[in-house]
């Protein structure tokens, strides 16, 4: 496979710049959190206590107000792990597309026999890879640890993992794009920062159209709305999918991994023209 | 077959208002050792860029191996050392060459036997297993070297090889690239040292302002035509003046005569007067610049619009 040397080499990068490793100790100190955090004791059976952090959540429960309790707190966790888990992401990969065009770097990799499309995808494929190995530790840990504790393997939360993969990958191609046209990581951050910063708002534009002025506006913020990733739909939607609730529409994830794929081939196509 | 063709090959930058190469047209045969010469900013490594597919051209065609130079698969067999190369500093010598061979298609086993034998071709063995960045600029110009070597290339671009490298290193880099032509593969080299590429270069082209001004073997190049120095016995003054008066191109500084003569037969002459007049002949030493006088006179020729020095070199060229 022609991109595996490419992805081999990201992730190398990535371990050989501490990135990789900050990750991994910031994943495993939320697992040690979690380890004595929550304590559940089954007792004859039928009857349970649970503790988070020490406090009472519930005493004395049988096994279905326990299997209710474990998902409500998978389902805050996932949207916990959603939020935090796409933020050190953006953190740990920001650097990586800048890095691969600074001068000096750029030459050696595109004198190779690579398409220069090659070259980008396999530098986003290594990048997305990194994030993957530590969202399958960071939420297969979580779920290894509340499974064992509980004795409840409750499946449908590693689907959040999943799902942070995917909203990773759509913001990954943004920051791509933005790191391919302005080769600075800070621009990239601050891109994949305001997708998220403004989803929430543009989820509640209907509100906003009041204090707007001219319909053209409104048309302007349905656009934006349209074109970019809806990142705070898919934090429902990750919720949702833990608590076992039905999804209503698929269409966020839809039109979310459509403008990744848009902004990904607009990279490609930039990085194709561009000299350097 | 040329290795390296290129016709009216140019690149504008800000819509034109910065001509980095304008219309250059170069061929190199294979087995040559050729270099690009030519003052800072004068277009030598937007041309390479331009052969590897970093820059896109503006105009004209490049073609490598007679296929476009934009064929990315054409670069199987190509090796290019870059001017201001960045390897990762987070990977050791060894590593670099692994991972540069991997990224050139160079099966692992072919790896592993190459990346010793390069690493001490380019005296680099002993530091395989050290991190780059520890590495000082003549170290990383041995590797570089040796990277660009790693796939067995045809055809080696070598930008500003011998920067930073101190003379015994220049030296052993003088060597690989002999090395290298005798095993028939093709070398261009972008150098400002002059000296440098007058020993291993056979052929060089002078670039001044995105322009080709001159390019032939380096003997031509060098080669004055028919000027001698004479060395001889100790001569009057009187028959110096006698002899300046008949041959019109005749100097005799610190008791050598120095003369440019039309035809051999004319060089002939002055040697049969000077036995006449019982002077005794130590040498006839044909006259040669080096190749940094050809260098500045064609520079210098090509920035003034005065086209003497150019012509006299295009002349002694053909």
């Amino acid at each position: 496979m022609r991109f595996l040397a490419i992805i081999l080499y990201t992730l190398r990068e990535s371990l050989a710049k501490k990135t990789f490793l900050a990750f991994f100790i910031v994943v495993t100190l939320t697992h040690l959190l979690f380890i004595f955090a929550l304590n559940v004791d089954i007792v004859a059976g039928g009857q349970a206590m649970v503790q988070l952090f020490g406090n009472d959540v519930e005493h004395e429960i049988d096994f279905a107000k326990l299997r209710q309790i474990i998902i409500g707190i998978e389902s805050g966790l996932a949207i916990a792990m959603y939020g935090g888990g796409i933020f050190l992401s953006i953190f740990a990969t920001a650097s990586l597309v800048p890095n691969m065009l600074e001068k000096g770097s750029v030459d050696l990799m595109l004198s190779r026999p690579y398409a220069r499309w090659q070259l980008l995808l396999g530098r986003y494929l290594g990048g997305l890879s990194i994030v993957t190995i530590n969202v399958i530790y960071l939420i297969g840990g979580a779920w290894l640890i509340l499974s064992v504790k509980t004795g409840f393997w409750h499946t449908p939360f590693l689907l959040s993992g999943v799902l942070i993969i995917l909203v990773f990958g759509v913001l990954f191609a943004i920051m791509t794009f933005v790191g391919v046209t302005a080769r600075n990581s800070g621009v990239s951050i601050i891109a994949a920062y305001l997708v998220i910063f403004f989803s929430p708002l543009l989820l509640a534009r209907d509100k906003i159209y009041a204090l707007l002025s001219q319909k053209i506006y409104q048309w302007l913020l349905d656009g934006i709305y349209y074109l970019t990733p809806r990142t705070t739909e898919l934090g429902n939607m990750t919720r949702a999918l833990v608590a076992g609730e039905p999804i209503a529409s698929w269409m966020p994830l839809l039109q979310s991994l459509a403008v990744g794929a848009a902004f990904l081939m607009g990279a490609m196509y930039i990085f194709q023209k561009k000299d350097f | 077959m040329n290795i390296i063709q290129t016709e009216n090959l140019a690149k504008h930058f800000n819509r034109g208002k910065l001509r980095a190469l304008d219309g250059v047209s170069l061929y190199v045969g294979p087995g040559r050792v050729f270099g690009l010469l030519g003052p800072n900013g004068a277009g030598k490594t937007t041309l390479v860029k331009l052969l590897l597919g970093i820059l896109h051209p503006t105009s004209g065609n490049a073609l490598l191996f007679g296929k476009p130079a934009a064929e990315y698969l054409i670069r199987q067999r190509i090796g290019y050392l870059p001017e201001n190369h960045r390897y990762p500093d987070f990977l050791k010598g060894g590593s670099v060459m692994d991972y540069f061979g991997r990224f050139a298609g160079v099966a692992k086993e072919q790896r592993r036997q190459r990346i010793p034998e390069l690493l001490k071709l380019v005296g680099m063995d002993k530091w395989a297993n050290t991190k780059i960045r520890k590495y000082s600029k003549g170290m990383m110009q041995r590797l570089g070297l040796a990277v660009a070597m790693i796939n067995d290339p045809d055809l080696l671009l070598l930008d500003e090889p011998t920067d930073g490298v101190d003379p015994i290193g220049r030296k052993e880099i003088r060597d690989i690239i002999l090395h290298l032509k005798q095993q028939g593969k093709t070398i261009f080299i972008n150098s400002h040292l002059l000296s440098e590429v007058e020993m291993v270069c056979d052929e060089v082209a002078i670039m001044n302002k995105g322009k080709i001004v001159i390019q032939g073997p380096v003997a031509q190049l060098t080669n004055l035509g028919l000027s001698y120095r004479i060395q001889t016995s100790l001569l009057t003054a009187e028959f110096k003046t006698q002899l300046a008066q008949k041959f019109a191109k005749l100097a005799a500084p610190n008791g050598h005569l120095d003369v440019t003569v039309q035809d051999h037969a004319e060089l002939n002459r002055l040697i049969d007067q000077l036995r006449e007049n019982k002077a005794e002949i130590h040498a006839i030493v044909p006259q040669k610049r080096t190749l940094e006088e050809s260098f500045f006179a064609a520079i210098q020729g090509a920035a003034s619009g005065d086209f003497n020095e150019l012509t006299k070199l295009t002349e002694s060229h053909s």
